[in-house]
């Protein structure tokens, strides 16, 4: 059983990444000492639904989050960068590898929540927009609702998911992350209706990125830290369909911090994570 | 060789044995002033002995104003030929210019005794100046009472030689000017590190001046200091601080003046040895044999400045080479990073480790340890560094390390640093209690449901095929 550590920790597989990287058995990853984001954030690093408890350390993704975490009165702040970045770091892109078409990821709701929005309306930009064969990439929430997976479908679209999340130590899916890349990578472009961890991702994986279409409201979403509007404000360099990608790989860097990431011997400190069999101390 | 007793003398009394006041003037940096000393000297006040025995042949006349002294520097110097031992006050010394050299490098405090009246500090002053000679030289200390030393000591008893406070002549703008209206223009002015009664670092502007030069005064003024009585906070920090902002002159515990005729005296002086400093040549800083000195910020300058700044990939950089380079061992204080971004180590190598948590002390003694994941012990800390180099440690195998100066603010600091962890501390605990209380509460409803489903056909069936197996596995 693990005590104290924060159960968001192992969505998407996470820790098992990290697990890796610091060369600890990666499918049955050591308690985490601390809260790791998981998800790309314009807040403190933390997601909403999320306690924020003081002393326990936030492992955040780029410095930009940690400076404005930092003025918001939070402490024990420090960057780690993205775990999927860890991923691209232990598996590097082979360099003339053949990609084809867009692998489209439309905004959906977690959980606690549901889209409203005109699902007919986004295939049929998204038809409009993309040269090649579209893979469609649904959470898994909406790839097991039948009516919304055959929509995708029926529409010429390749539709996949990448697996569960995870959540409350239910449902761990240490293989989310390896599964992403590997589609990114086997695509040319990367798309969504609303800028997010799966585009930034693409970014780093060497896809050109696009953000187009209409962003759908969540029934009853709250847009703390400025919300979609202030995504599309600070970060309008990103929306389009055709993104500048020198530029789109600066600010995937900077958002993932891909520049930072730490030694495994560090990381391994950290985290408070035990050193591999085999390393004297 | 008989004592002069000239009025004024104090019969139950010693300087040079340190019990009434301070120790004497004394160091291997005023030695080295004083071999340079020529023709007919006055060594006015009380002088460590040794720093006498550097005095180049006769004559000499020493003044103290205990007996005790007197009489045993009489018997020290008895068979060196024209020189003289006064005892008294300064105030009945025969005004008349018969020196070329005047030495009061114990400053102007302990020249009057308790027999004389009163004399200002001004007073003494142009005693002092009247025996000279026309272009003769004169080499004196001046403490600073807005000295960095002074600054952070604990308010102390006042010792036996306190019988009143003197009022010297203080700022050094005032002094050079004095002494050009009495004919002595100074010719070399040093700031004086870390205090005036045994300074090992001798400075003046010329190498104050240089921004290249900075780093190696730091590492030199830092080493200087050694661990003295309470304080408000660490005095080598502020001493630090004082030479990054143009202020070490200011906030220097005392100067040394060199008025009068004579040569200029070196740019820098720096005990042990002392080495000097000058420009060669082709104008380089050197050191007395020639060796250049490394233009410069110290290492752990660079680093601090990083960690300001939250630049942690430019903290792991630092650390890496330095840890990957010869002076892993050095302590990044004495380590200077030159244009090129080489090490130069100025103090012996000890062991990476020690080095390491040593500079950890002084992120957290810098108030920059909110850069890390609390509890910041430096144990813990110095594990960390070691691990952004890409080296295992466990914090219980970091070598011990030194003593903390006890400065208030530094006790300040770690109290407050501690009263801040033991509430985080304890609002972890009460997270991980109520996770508990969670699994707790879901580990019953899996109990129950297991017992539901053993009581059932298939579940008999099963734990008693379990049951079987685990006996084969034991056998």
């Amino acid at each position: 059983m693990r005590w104290g550590v924060h159960h968001a920790n192992h969505y998407y597989g996470h820790s098992h990444v990290l697990a890796r990287y610091c060369g600890l058995d990666d499918t049955d990853p050591p308690r985490l000492h601390g809260y790791l984001q998981h998800g790309w954030n314009i807040g403190d690093g933390l997601a909403p639904d999320h306690e924020y408890v003081p002393g326990i350390p936030s492992f955040l993704w780029s410095e930009r989050t940690r400076r404005r975490a930092w003025s918001l009165g939070r402490r024990q702040l420090y960057v780690v960068g993205a775990p999927f970045a860890y991923l691209l770091a232990m598996e590097p892109l082979p360099p003339a590898a053949p990609r084809e078409g867009t692998i489209y990821y439309p905004f959906h709701g977690w959980e606690g929540q549901h889209v409203v929005g005109d699902h007919d309306g986004l295939i049929a930009e998204i038809r409009r927009t993309e040269p090649g064969p579209v893979t469609v990439c649904l959470y898994w929430q909406e790839y097991r609702t039948p009516r919304l997976r055959q929509r995708y479908q029926q529409a010429g679209f390749r539709v996949i998911c990448h697996g569960y999340r995870g959540g409350w130590w239910h449902n761990l899916d240490p293989g989310f992350l390896h599964r992403q890349l590997a589609e990114q990578r086997r695509h040319a472009r990367v798309a969504s209706n609303r800028l997010c961890s799966a585009v930034l991702y693409g970014i780093l994986a060497g896809c050109e990125p696009a953000v187009y279409g209409d962003p759908m409201r969540l029934a009853g979403e709250r847009s703390a830290f400025g919300g979609q509007r202030r995504i599309e404000r600070e970060w309008a360099a990103l929306h389009g369909t055709r993104v500048d990608p020198e530029v789109a790989r600066a600010v995937a860097v900077d958002e993932l911090g891909a520049d930072r990431l730490l030694p495994p011997a560090e990381l391994r400190r950290l985290l408070r994570w035990p050193m591999p069999v085999g390393v004297a101390a | 060789m008989t004592v002069e007793l000239i009025g004024g003398e104090m019969l139950v009394w010693s300087d040079l044995d340190g019990t009434h006041g301070p120790a004497p003037a004394g160091g291997a940096a005023l030695r080295s002033l004083l071999s340079g000393v020529t023709g007919r000297t006055l060594v006015a006040g009380p002088h460590d002995p040794d720093l006498l025995d550097a005095l180049p042949a006769a004559p000499v006349t020493l003044l103290v104003r205990g007996v005790a002294d007197a009489e045993a520097l009489a018997e020290r110097y008895a068979s060196r030929a024209g020189w003289a031992i006064c005892c008294g006050s300064l105030d009945k010394l025969a005004t008349v210019p018969a020196y070329d050299t005047v030495v009061a490098l114990d400053g102007l405090g302990r020249l009057g005794s308790a027999e004389a009246a009163d004399c200002t500090g001004d007073e003494t002053l142009s005693r002092l100046v009247a025996v000279l000679r026309p272009g003769g030289r004169l080499l004196l200390t001046v403490p600073n009472p807005f000295g960095l030393d002074r600054l952070v000591s604990l308010p102390a008893a006042p010792a036996d030689a306190d019988w009143a406070e003197g009022d010297e002549p203080h700022t050094p703008g005032r002094l050079r000017a004095r002494l050009a209206a009495a004919g002595l223009p100074v010719v070399r002015d040093y700031a004086v590190y870390p205090g005036v009664g045994e300074p090992a670092v001798l400075l003046s502007d010329a190498v104050l001046g240089d921004v290249g030069l900075r780093g190696f005064l730091e590492a030199t003024v830092g080493a200087a200091f050694s661990a003295g009585p309470a304080v408000l906070t660490d005095p080598v920090r502020l001493a630090v601080g004082a030479l990054r902002h143009d202020l070490a002159a200011q906030l220097a515990p005392g100067w040394i003046f060199l008025a009068g005729g004579g040569p200029p005296g070196p740019a820098a002086l720096i005990a042990p040895g002392p080495s000097v400093v000058r420009r060669d040549a082709a104008g380089r800083w050197v050191l007395g044999g020639g060796t250049p000195v490394p233009l410069g910020r110290t290492l752990a300058d660079l680093l601090l400045a990083a960690c300001r700044r939250r630049a942690l990939p430019a903290v792991r950089e630092l650390l890496t080479t330095w840890q990957a380079s010869p002076v892993a061992g050095v302590p990044a204080d004495r380590i200077v990073v030159d244009a090129d971004g080489h090490l130069h180590g100025l103090a012996p190598a000890g062991e990476p480790l020690r080095a390491l948590r040593r500079f950890a002390a002084a992120v957290i003694a810098a108030g920059d340890v909110h850069l890390w994941p609390s509890p910041a012990d430096e144990a813990e800390l110095t594990a960390l560094l070691a691990g952004m180099t890409g080296r295992e440690v466990e914090p219980h195998r970091v070598p011990g390390g030194e003593p903390a100066p006890a400065g208030v603010r530094e006790l300040a600091m770690a109290r407050d640093r501690l009263a801040r962890e033991l509430a985080e501390a304890r609002s972890q605990h009460e997270f991980h209690r109520r996770t508990i209380a969670a699994r707790d509460a879901e580990l019953r409803r899996t109990r129950q449901l297991n017992a539901i489903l053993a009581a059932t056909a298939p579940g008999r069936a099963v734990t008693g095929l379990l049951r079987a197996l685990r006996r084969a596995w034991r056998k």
